[in-house]
């Protein structure tokens, strides 16, 4: 697909890449960069309403490069507009941490009921641990540990997916006080050392949108992003 | 009546186990017919849940424990649905596809499923194709009912018709389909019969395969 006249590059992500995306990004690339809240995938509608308002405010006809993957459908329906859309060919976070597809997969045919932490969900609070305060909170201790069984008890492990060694030893002690809450389960801990191979490659192909391959999807003005175009 | 089961959808809708089987007995004690209990109250109760769960209204621990009060009037109710007569509807065989562990919406489509008169054959969750191949021939069920949670699993609704197609078995079973990420799309192009957008509806589209609706 080729670019016609380069168009200004916004970038609209999640917070869960905010790291990366702040550390890889050259400094004169995009024009705007706004990172929207943490779990929005949580009810999809949402995300879609939200992120479909962040891409009309965008004034002038730019490529809007996405820091999503398809989140539980959070991104299907989304309108171009006026503007070209790039987005990750992922069904969620989880590859784009691992830095591919590929690594995706192979962790998912090794351990298909892995719960991954991340330094932004971690951050966030968004963990099994932190789910079981608030229910216990609102349900009481019996209560709260049933709804926790019912949504957890069939995981296998739980992984810590950080980019370097030092985030490892920063994040490790929050996930171990969650890896031993989730012991009850049979979880077993897990650190994988992810990469941002993916994040960089989403970068080159803003700057060069004939490189998108399969790995990323490209919507042209007046299009529209669909499910099926994230299933391979 | 209409204040009966408007408390008895209200109860659920609260997620309250205690008061909503104190209130189909009271319903029953009354005299109130055990399909209408359940038609007009607890499934009314469950459909709004369903929708508040979709807009982001309810999130997943309220709607366990609103499922949880359907369980505990369906227990008071269920012996009450029985002696009134209301037959087998028919057979279902239900399951959380492969390579996915999530199995809370399935449970719940399992329950009603129930309630509304089937006999239900529940797989479990990480359900291979094959699995279902077996179940099938097993227990020849009218219905096949498929769920996902992740679009990354939901793949395997698509592989699993097929397998059943390569048993030459298809014909034999109505298909439908379900889970977050499944619209009817979705549903439309791996072939499935149909698609249920919360489990209410779930429990509608079975009725009608078995044409009961």
């Amino acid at each position: 697909m080729s670019q016609p006249e380069k168009l200004p590059v916004v970038i609209i992500s999640c917070l869960v890449l905010q790291n990366m995306l702040e550390r890889l990004l050259p400094a004169n690339l995009a024009e705007q960069v706004s990172f929207l809240d943490y779990g929005l995938h949580r009810v999809p509608d949402k995300l879609t309403w939200t992120l479909q308002d962040a891409v009309d405010s965008v004034e002038k006809p730019s490529l809007v490069v996405l820091g999503y993957g398809l989140c539980g459908n959070g991104l299907d329906g989304l309108k171009a507009g006026k503007h070209t859309l790039l987005v990750p060919r992922a069904d969620d976070c989880i590859a784009i941490l691992l830095g591919s597809r590929q690594a995706y997969i192979r962790e998912f045919e090794s351990v298909p009921g892995t719960y991954y932490l991340s330094k932004g969900w971690l951050e966030s609070g968004s963990h099994p641990l932190k789910e079981y305060n608030e229910c216990v909170e609102k349900y009481g201790p019996e209560d709260a540990a049933w709804i926790m069984d019912q949504q957890y008890q069939h995981y296998e492990r739980l992984a810590l997916v950080t980019h370097s060694e030092s985030d490892m030893d920063k994040y490790r002690p929050q996930a171990e006080e969650v890896a031993e809450y989730c012991e009850q389960w049979g979880m077993r801990y897990e650190e994988i050392l992810g990469s941002d191979d993916y994040v960089r490659q989403l970068i080159e192909v803003a700057t060069a949108l004939d490189k998108a391959g399969d790995d990323f999807v490209v919507i042209p003005p007046g299009g529209e992003i669909r499910q099926e175009q994230f299933i391979r | 009546m209409s204040v009966m089961y408007e408390q008895l959808s209200t109860v659920v809708l609260k997620g309250n186990e205690v008061a909503t089987p104190d209130l189909v007995q009271k319903a029953l004690d009354e005299g109130m017919v055990p399909k209408e209990i359940l038609d007009s109250g607890l499934i009314v109760g469950m459909n709004e849940v369903g929708a508040r769960f979709k807009r982001g209204q309810m999130f997943v621990p309220e709607v366990l424990m609103s499922a949880k009060a359907m369980h505990a009037g369906m227990e008071v109710l269920r012996p009450h649905l029985v002696a009134s007569g209301a037959k087998l509807i028919g057979k279902i065989v239900l399951g959380t596809v492969k390579g996915d562990l999530h199995d809370i919406g399935k449970n719940l489509v399992g329950m009603m499923c129930e309630g509304a008169g089937f006999e239900v054959i529940n797989l479990g969750f990480n359900v291979e194709p094959e699995k279902f191949v077996k179940a099938i021939k097993e227990h020849q069920p009218d219905v096949v009912g498929m769920s996902a949670l992740l679009t990354t699993t939901m793949r395997a609704m698509g592989y699993t018709i097929k397998a059943i197609e390569e048993a030459g078995l298809r014909d034999q079973v109505k298909i439908m389909v379900g889970g977050a990420p499944v619209d009817a799309d979705f549903a439309e192009r791996i072939g499935a019969d149909g698609y249920g957008s919360n489990a209410v509806n779930g429990v509608e589209v079975a009725k009608q395969f078995v044409g009961t609706v």
